[in-house]
């Protein structure tokens, strides 16, 4: 029953709305049909939840019992009352009790299999896990409900359920911690669960009831609530089966919160917020299937002036920081803006030249035009080649040297030509011929399993994880074991073939269906595709399968489903990369982890850019303009009052860390003195080099990605004493310091004044002209006449100012 | 000052004295936080050598002679120097001072993942993440390390950093919400490689003091608390905690003279084993000499799950008998047992029955752990595991017990109440006990 439908009929009830604040509970009618059936009643007063601040009475406590949670238990069959008091208002709930006496069969796969979930019991860190544990081994949160039937009846030499004597059951002494259990005592011997436990024996451990059809959907109520701080909120979650039936199984469900310092939940789906505003997601789980209820607490009472818009960006983000009570901080300056726009779009230093230029330009558009220039320069396709190097694991070692410079540079000149990203995707995915041709065809070295390109590219160009379905049913999503195979099918053909030179070609030969290897078979070798008894049909994801010939490469359908422009994911996971990319965290967390249960911090802006790409024929310059423009881009990252806490709402810019490879470069470039990388022509800057094995002590400490995966997280990010150590003290800054040729020696040696030189040196490194209390700082260390170590102390401050290190 | 400790008398004399000049007041405090910080301590230093992948303890510790051949392995017990407790044949020099530690048979926890049992031993809280998703980075970002922990609890001695990792981070050796100023100062380098050093701890020649002192006074004109960059927040705001942590390292000579591996007598180094737990073990005692708090060693590669005979007794198992031996031993030789407690265990053991690869897989239920020094009852076997050590016979030893008694034997409550930044109160460690028989 609807909520409105719940309150029209409850003014229906009364006559007419009360005049003072309204109590609904709902449902106004329960039927409790087997011995562990329960039904959660929901209070709602004006704006808050008053289930735990209503008090219930039984009219007759021989028929069923309420606790002061509002959740209802039967006692013995028949008909009574729920009377619900709140402050003055009482609310009656009819409730009816049956099949106590002649309960429903305990169904396995419907009833036994939650217990277990809720329980943990079959959760990755127990009897879950691959190899079992203590010689029990169950399906990962219970997707396998026939091979657990099994496990638990008839394997284990039939100790664990021990009919005769029901409660003596292997199974439920453990479970109860009634005998030595590593897990301990996991189920109270009193609650509802061990009941139905004991009682699935009692009846003789049946798998399947006939009167028990299967789950198709959840429903959780409410499914989105604003809370203040410190606010709580009871869910009452139905499990809907195929039949039409619908039976509360809040109790049973488990609750994961995806920020529980925002809001958690506990076992009973009592969601309790925390004292920070914000927006949490509790994700709820019950025999396969997933909900999510979405939470958010404003800040209270705070109002400010909606800034203008400079494009749908902005109205998407104010919208949401109008809701949650968070300000915007002002606008960025010139030189702030100036000098993050370089390093987001070509991970790049402007030069003081360039600084003084920006700044002096007094021109209305002149950040437009700036970004303009900027998307046009060739070190934005140097810095993307390197990102999406990173991200295909363009690792030498897995590719050979050939075969990264053929795919880097192929990157290279796709960004450069600002190819459609629809089309830059297809290329890759349907890739062929020589590794060491200028082209992509080298990545299926480094994805060299039809299963390892399926879960790769999935992740990169979709956003979905779907590894974890190789083994098991995704915990969080819909996607099943069937799902992976299916899509791992779909590369099945994909063969190298040796070529003169030591280079190879990818080739495809012959497609198949792929599957999991069957049960009992030992396990493959690392790297060899095991040769499936059933397959699964192969399909893209979620699509229906199609018909192939063997020689049919079936990438191509792949790449039309992927590309298609109705796709639930591919623009969707390249909008959100970019974003994160600019705006320091993507709209969802982390940026290759889209689904239901994940949802975006800013679903409305996130769906906005979706389609602006897909307005703009997948034009990543165009979406990356937009980007930029937005005044929510160009906000300064100082915080106001009021949004120093905010993370993921962009209501100001976030200090980002510079990627090693940047980082170096703009070190470079400060002190004029070019890193020279072993074996490399003179003049290559990091972000140009292609040869991630490269050893250096700088790119370790800095986080550079060895291609390992296809994760962005895989950069490091995270500072550390090395990392002040080495820019202070290492010989390799030193040296650049003060090189003979560099930039500290060139303005030590000219007849520039010193106010001169520490203008320069700030514009040079800061894009900005220091402050007079800066100026008369800096310009102290001139006055014992060292002009060489005067300027050298003064560049190596900066260097080592955090204004510097990061980009803000 | 090696082996320094101050009484609370000592504290407030100093302070007068401080009071008068030479003792500066930051200074001041931190000897007063000391002197309050060591009340009841038996340890001023822990060295924890930690065995990632799970320690097969089962063949080292808590032999099973008389089990079937499937889980007694192949290796033989020996005689200790302490009657009535066996070892493993492979620890020879263990078994010569086995009257110098205690082997606590009955530790049993329940998380059998690598990062979150990891996760876990350090700080005793249970993960919140699914294992194997975090294992590249310290992933504590909540919950402090035991380290961090120490770390703010006793604060620096001298100008080493209270809480040092070797050879590089522990996974969950992080600081939590203690904030980078009490994350471990990381000693990148294997100590048993000719050319280890410790990068970059002295500026270039030719920067003299005069002008260090300058380009650190310029350096605070740029990054000022106005200043957005240098915020107290984000990963700037950590970055300038660095900062300031690697400064109190460069001015200091102890430091430097810590790090110095190289001057040990070769017969010593030997002793140690010329393996990197050998000599990480060895630089942890010049490091607590110089008064670090909490030295953590990672020795990775006990996850033995195939063939494991060969690799433990060729290289694991021996490794640990030199390192650990040679640094009970050391540490006796110069009085400094008494106030540094060793602790050697990893996140897990392994399983009684030996699998179909000839290895041993992941086993929480029993671990042996190590205890020597920090004033704990040497000489005893504590606890017992039943016949196949499936279980803990009795009265199992959870993660929150050693974290309680690491804690008391080095003066810390573990009781005390932390706020995380969201003001949600936890304690140090979450119940647990302290273990009465081993320390007495």
């Amino acid at each position: 029953m609807t909520k409105p439908t719940v309150a029209l009929l409850l003014t229906l009830l009364f006559g007419s709305a009360p005049a003072h604040a309204a109590v609904r509970v709902t449902p106004t009618a329960v039927t409790l049909d087997s011995p562990e059936a329960s039904q959660q009643l929901l209070v709602t007063l004006d704006t808050a939840d008053g289930t735990r601040t209503a008090k219930y009475e039984v009219a007759n406590p021989a028929i069923a019992a309420v606790d002061a949670s509002g959740r209802i238990t039967p006692k013995g069959e028949g008909k009574t009352e729920v009377v619900v008091k709140h402050g003055t208002d009482t609310v009656r709930v009819s409730v009816e009790v049956t099949g106590l006496k002649s309960p429903r069969p305990v169904s396995f796969e419907q009833e036994v299999i939650p217990i277990l979930t809720k329980a943990s019991c079959n959760s990755g860190g127990c009897h879950g896990k691959a190899e079992g544990q203590g010689g029990l081994k169950l399906s990962v949160f219970g997707f396998d409900p026939a091979a657990d039937f099994q496990a638990l009846v008839t394997e284990g030499r039939g100790r664990r359920v021990f009919p005769a004597a029901p409660q003596n059951s292997l199974f439920l002494l453990k479970a109860a911690g009634r005998t030595p259990h590593g897990g301990g005592k996991k189920i109270d011997q009193d609650g509802h669960r061990y009941q139905r436990l004991l009682r699935w024996i009692q009846e003789g451990t049946q798998f399947a009831t006939a009167k028990a059809p299967a789950v198709t959907a959840l429903e959780v109520e409410p499914t989105q609530k604003t809370l203040a701080l410190n606010g709580t909120q009871q869910l009452r979650v139905t499990a809907i089966y195929a039949d039409g039936t619908r039976r509360c199984v809040t109790a049973e469900s488990e609750y994961d919160s995806n920020a529980a310092t925002i809001a958690g939940a506990d076992g009973r789906g009592l969601v309790s917020a925390g004292d920070k505003p914000g927006e949490a997601a509790i994700l709820v789980r019950y025999m396969g299937n997933v909900t999510v209820c979405r939470i958010t607490l404003p800040r209270p009472g705070v109002k400010f002036p909606r800034p203008a818009e400079a494009n749908f960006v902005d109205k998407h983000v104010w919208d949401k920081l109008e809701r949650l009570g968070i300000p915007p901080s002002d606008l960025a300056d010139d030189a702030t803006f100036m000098r993050r726009v370089f390093l987001d779009t070509i991970g790049t230093l402007p030069t003081a030249a360039e600084a003084s230029a920006f700044l002096a330009d007094a021109a209305p558009n002149k950040r437009e035009k700036l970004i303009d220039a900027l998307l046009a320069r060739p070190e934005y396709a140097d810095l993307w080649a390197l990102k999406w190097s990173d991200i295909l694991k363009v690792d030498k070692d897995a590719v050979t040297p050939q075969g990264a410079v053929a795919m880097t540079r192929w990157v290279r000149r796709q960004i450069a030509e600002n190819r459609p990203y629809d089309q830059f995707v297809r290329d890759i995915v349907t890739a062929r011929g020589s590794t060491a041709a200028d082209g992509p065809a080298a990545i299926y070295k480094s994805l060299s399993t039809p299963e390892i390109a399926a879960r790769s590219m999935s992740q990169v160009f979709l956003g979905v994880r779907i590894e974890c379905a190789q083994c098991h049913h995704h915990p969080s999503e819909k996607w099943a074991q069937d799902d992976y195979w299916a899509l791992a099918g779909m590369f099945s053909g994909v063969n190298r073939k040796p070529l003169p030179g030591g280079a190879e070609a990818v080739v495809w030969t012959v497609g198949a269906d792929l599957g999991p290897v069957p049960k009992g078979k030992a396990k493959p070798k690392k790297g060899v595709t095991p040769i499936p008894v059933n397959g699964v049909p192969a399909a893209p994801l979620g699509a229906e399968p199609k018909e192939f010939a063997p020689s049919d490469d079936r990438r191509k359908v792949l790449a039309d489903w992927m590309t298609a422009p109705d796709n639930p994911y591919f623009a969707t996971a390249i909008a959100n990369r970019l974003w994160a990319h600019y705006l320091g965290r993507g709209l969802v967390e982390p940026i290759d982890d889209i689904r239901a249960t994940n949802p975006a911090s800013n679903e409305p802006l996130l769906a906005a850019l979706t389609a602006h790409l897909r307005e703009r024929k997948y034009d990543l310059r165009a979406l990356t303009k937009t980007i930029l423009m937005s005044r929510t881009y160009q906000l300064s990252s100082t915080a106001k009052d009021g949004n120093a806490t905010d993370e993921q709402n962009f209501s100001h810019a976030s200090v980002k860390p510079m990627a090693a490879e940047v980082l170096l470069d703009s070190v470079s470039q400060l002190t004029g003195a070019p890193e020279k990388f072993n074996g490399w022509p003179e003049g290559y800057r990091a972000i140009q080099v292609w040869d991630n094995r490269m050893p250096s002590y700088f790119f370790r400490i800095f986080g550079r990605p060895v291609r390992y995966s296809v994760c962005e997280c895989e950069r490091g990010t995270d500072p550390s004493i090395a990392q002040a150590l080495h820019l202070m003290n290492s010989p390799e800054i030193a040296a650049k310091v003060q090189a003979r040729s560099g930039a500290a020696r060139k303005l030590a040696d000219s007849d520039k004044k010193p106010a001169a030189i520490v203008d320069d040196l700030f514009l040079a490194a800061l894009s900005r002209r220091p402050t007079d209390a800066e100026r008369a700082k800096f310009l102290e260390a001139f006055t014992d006449g060292d002009r060489r170590a005067a300027v050298e102390d003064v560049m190596w401050a900066i260097l080592n100012s955090k204004e510097f290190l990061y980009n803000r | 000052m090696p082996s320094f400790r101050m009484s609370r008398r000592q504290a407030i004399r100093v302070g007068t004295v401080g009071l008068l000049g030479g003792l500066s007041l930051p200074r001041l405090l931190q000897f007063q936080a000391q002197a309050a910080g060591a009340k009841g301590a038996k340890a001023k230093s822990c060295i924890f050598l930690f065995l990632e992948g799970g320690p097969s303890t089962i063949d080292m510790w808590d032999m099973k002679p008389d089990a079937a051949a499937e889980v007694r392995g192949p290796y033989k017990p020996v005689k200790t120097n302490v009657n009535g407790t066996f070892i493993c044949e492979h620890l020879p020099n263990c078994a010569k001072i086995a009257d110098k530690y205690t082997i606590l048979r009955n530790h049993s926890h329940n998380d059998n993942g690598h990062t979150t049992g990891y996760h876990y031993v350090m700080t005793g809280v249970k993960a919140d993440f699914a294992d194997g998703t975090n294992s590249r980075k310290p992933n504590n970002v909540l919950y402090p390390s035991i380290g961090s922990v120490v770390s703010k609890e006793l604060g620096h001695t001298d100008t080493l950093p209270p809480y040092i990792n070797l050879p590089h981070p522990l996974t969950a050796g992080g600081p939590g919400f203690h904030g980078a100023e009490h994350a471990p100062f990381v000693i990148e380098g294997d100590p048993v490689s000719p050319d280890f050093e410790v990068r970059d701890l002295v500026p270039v020649e030719g920067i003299d003091s005069k002008r260090q002192d300058r380009r650190k006074r310029l350096l605070s004109g740029l990054d000022t608390p106005a200043s957005s960059a240098a915020a107290p927040t984000g990963k700037a705001g950590t970055m300038a905690t660095y900062y300031e942590k690697a400064h109190d390292l460069m001015t200091s000579a102890a430091a430097r003279k810590a790090f110095d591996i190289k001057s040990e007598p070769a017969k010593l180094r030997e002793a140690y084993g010329h393996t990197t737990l050998g000599q990480c073990a060895l630089l942890s005692r010049r490091l607590v000499e110089a008064g670090c708090r909490f030295v953590g060693t990672d020795h990775s590669g006990w996850d033995t799950h195939f063939t494991c005979f060969p690799s433990l007794e060729k290289d694991l198992i021996p490794s640990v008998d030199k390192a650990f031996s040679a640094l009970v031993t050391d540490l006796a030789d110069r009085g400094l047992l008494d106030s540094t407690l060793v602790v050697m265990m990893g996140e897990m053991g392994r399983t009684p029955k030996v699998n179909a690869q000839a290895g041993r897989d992941h086993w929480s239920m029993t671990q042996s752990v190590l205890f020597a020094g920090g004033g704990i009852k040497p000489g005893l076997v504590i606890g017992a595991t039943d016949k196949n050590s499936v279980a803990p016979l009795a009265d199992p030893v959870s993660v929150e017990d050693i974290l309680c008694t690491l804690f008391h034997q080095m003066g810390i409550d573990s009781t005390k109440i932390y706020n995380t930044p969201l003001g949600r109160p936890v304690p140090i460690v979450n119940g647990g006990r302290v273990l009465t028989d081993l320390v007495g």
